[in-house]
């Protein structure tokens, strides 16, 4: 159960450490921070997908594909183990359940390695054990099957931002601008007030720029999967609406577009 | 009524009815002996009479003492034979001279006692007599009196001392019985307590404890594997649950769709995630009841409503639903997953069974959590807690209030349902 408050939780506890870690930084390199949002911003991302259905493996890979992101996929443990052993990505996408092995093991050996990649873990076990094993062992996210791959995305992006420490505490989206770590969003120079759901749906759409995201996956990344509230999501319209008009209001070209009554996307046509 | 009742009943009746019959035979053993006894002193003294005769060639003078009385009568000659008689014997006071004095008080001359009579003749001269010699037999009444009162006392005794020792031997017998059925109406299917191994030398009692910790075994191994089934099904359902998922979501990246087409995919949508909640609860309903999670803590329950509250926001404002509540400050110790779970499940179905502006109310206090609601104005049978009971056009997964009892079981609270019109009431008595 992924849910908004867990998720916010999970954020707040990285954006102290980010916050520290960036302070550092500023301390001893105060250049570094003012370059970094454009380094971000050119930067492609490797990702590897370690997962051995081959269905849900191609789809990710689809879906991460672009915007000059590339991504290479592993099937089973060993395949795996060799990857990591040779190449450094941004973020792996590390599924437990392989054949050959346990993903765990995978984890452990990036781990002692000391290799800096970012891990998210996909699994089918449900379990809070799992997930807590798996997050101390150092992953830094854990995601159950099913999900959307508009959450992965979100949240592999929430990971790189971390990652890739310089100043991830700005993210940038044409004349959108957000302080990550103040939680603040701008227009240009003028600050929108938007409510927590609202900040978080916004960040959501960012991070899956360009893609249609379904309603049932807003629903879920909001208000956790447990909300089951079946096919009824005319509460999410609302929430659309407001933002847009904050958004439009602070002078904001329109960038959300509703996609033939499925969903929603932030483009920037 | 308990075997050892019943196994004293049998046993009493046995051992009195044994015991009467052997007293009648031993009473009859005793005076058959007392009397042989007599006879040959009945015996002796004819002889005595038969040497006088012989001698004197008269009758011996009658007399009575040593409590015998002999009497001549003349007779027909040949018309008496020779037996042995019980008969009375008729004691006169003063003659035997103190020896019964405390009978003394009775009026009359004497008193008839039981006697033993031997029926002789002799043949004096020409006269033929009969004899008539009786003996008391009181003396050996008094013995057989005795005896029996003595021998009555010791298997009054002996019963007394059977019946004490029977009591507490078969409870202490019968106490590794009472330990297996103890164990066994503690015995739940669910928890991994076995029924332990019983101390105690007695066979059948071995036998039964082994028969029931292997049904025992036996029922909890069926049990865990259908569980495992429940467990390994949903599992794999994941994977292709997740597959269609991602399809879906790479589909609706491909292009236009028409109104059709964009219909035809919002019900997939909802089809898989309710098949994807369907299959998350069932793993939750069997991790429940494994108690596979123990993330226990200390949770300040209203703050945790409060929270869910701020979740809900939305969704009340969407169905335009007044929301009244008051919460008292109430800590508890549990997992705050389930909590969540629970309190999630409790207000989604507050809402999903609302109507459009209708009522929900959440009252905390100490000792109980209230979550009522408006809906249809119709109380709900308690079939509500069984698995996939499901009211008519309910989009849920039919599982949600069984987890909701199931955690609430878990934690030793009750959750119950109330139909007070126009609210339906679902209370969590925290105590």
């Amino acid at each position: 159960m992924q849910s908004f408050s867990d998720y916010c939780k999970y954020e707040k506890k990285h954006a102290e450490k980010t916050k520290e870690f960036v302070n550092k930084c500023a301390h001893e390199n105060p250049e570094s921070l003012q370059n970094s949002s454009l380094h971000l911003k050119k930067k492609n991302l490797k990702i590897l997908i370690i997962e051995d259905e081959e269905g849900l493996r191609e789809s990710i890979e689809e879906y991460f594909i672009g915007e000059g992101n590339i991504c290479e996929t592993a099937s089973t443990y060993q395949s795996a183990m060799t990857k990591i052993s040779l190449y450094r990505y941004d973020c792996i996408l590390l599924d437990i359940t392989l054949p050959g092995g346990n993903g765990i093991n995978i984890l452990n050996a990036i781990k002692e390695n000391n290799h800096p990649d970012g891990v998210l873990i996909i699994s089918a076990r449900n379990s809070l054990d799992d997930k807590l094993k798996g997050l101390n062992l150092g992953a830094d996210d854990y995601l159950v099957k099913p999900f959307h791959l508009s959450e992965l995305k979100a949240r592999v992006s929430a990971i790189i931002r971390r990652k890739t420490f310089n100043g991830s505490n700005l993210l940038l989206f044409k004349e959108i601008s957000i302080d990550l770590l103040a939680k603040q969003v701008k227009v240009g120079k003028l600050p929108v007030k938007l409510t927590r759901k609202e900040y978080a749906l916004l960040i959501y759409f960012i991070a899956n720029k360009g893609k249609v995201i379904s309603k049932n996956a807003i629903a879920e990344h909001l208000w956790g999967d447990g909300i089951d509230m079946a096919n009824n999501f005319d509460f999410i319209y609302s929430h659309i609406k407001n933002i847009r008009k904050k958004l439009m209001e602070a002078g904001c070209n329109d960038y959300l577009k509703a996609a033939y009554g499925m969903g929603y996307k932030f483009d920037e046509q | 009524m308990k075997l050892s009742a019943r196994y004293n009943r049998v046993n009493l009746i046995t051992t009195i009815l044994v015991l009467l019959i052997t007293g009648i035979i031993y009473y009859q053993a005793i005076s058959l002996i007392l009397t042989n006894l007599k006879d040959r002193e009945l015996v002796v003294e004819e002889n005595e009479i038969f040497e006088y005769v012989k001698l004197n060639h008269t009758l011996p003078q009658t007399f009575e003492s040593n409590d015998q009385q002999i009497t001549f009568t003349s007779a027909t000659p040949g018309s008496v034979t020779r037996q042995f008689i019980n008969t009375m014997y008729f004691e006169r006071w003063g003659i035997d001279d103190g020896r019964k004095k405390h009978r003394r008080k009775h009026n009359g001359v004497g008193e008839y006692e039981p006697g033993r009579g031997l029926i002789s003749s002799v043949t004096v001269g020409n006269n033929y007599y009969k004899i008539l010699i009786i003996v008391s037999k009181v003396e050996t009444e008094d013995l057989i009196r005795i005896i029996f009162t003595i021998t009555g006392g010791v298997i009054l005794l002996l019963l007394l001392v059977l019946l004490i020792t029977n009591r507490i031997i078969l409870n202490k017998l019968w106490r590794p019985f009472y330990s297996i059925m103890k164990e066994l109406r503690l015995f739940s299917i669910a928890d991994s307590k076995e029924i332990p191994k019983l101390e105690t030398s007695i066979d059948e009692f071995n036998e039964l404890n082994n028969a029931v910790t292997t049904m025992t075994s036996k029922a909890k191994h069926d049990y865990k594997d259908l569980k495992t089934f429940t467990e390994n099904a949903s599992h794999e359902l994941l994977t292709p649950i997740a597959v269609i998922n991602s399809k879906l979501d790479t589909l609706i990246q491909t292009g236009k769709f028409s109104e059709k087409q964009s219909k035809l995919l919002n019900d997939l949508y909802g089809g898989v995630s309710r098949l994807s909640r369907l299959n998350q609860s069932l793993l939750l309903l069997v991790k429940i009841e494994n108690g596979l999670l123990h993330d226990q803590q200390q949770i300040n329950l209203r703050i945790l409503v409060e929270e869910m509250i701020v979740q809900f926001d939305e969704i009340f404002a969407d169905k335009e639903l007044g929301l009244t509540y008051t919460l008292d400050d109430r800590e508890i110790y549990a997992s705050r997953y389930l909590i969540e779970i629970l309190l999630n499940n409790l207000i989604s179905n507050a809402i999903r069974h609302n109507y459009q502006g209708g009522e929900i109310i959440i009252n905390l206090t100490s000792d109980s959590l209230i979550i009522k609601n408006t809906g249809e104005d119709m109380e709900l049978t308690d079939k509500i807690f069984t698995r996939f009971h499901k009211s008519s056009g309910s989009e849920g997964s039919g599982l949600g209030l069984t987890i909701s009892r199931q955690i609430c079981e878990n934690f030793n609270f009750s959750l119950n349902y109330q139909f007070s019109s126009p609210y339906h009431v679902f209370t969590i008595s925290l105590i």
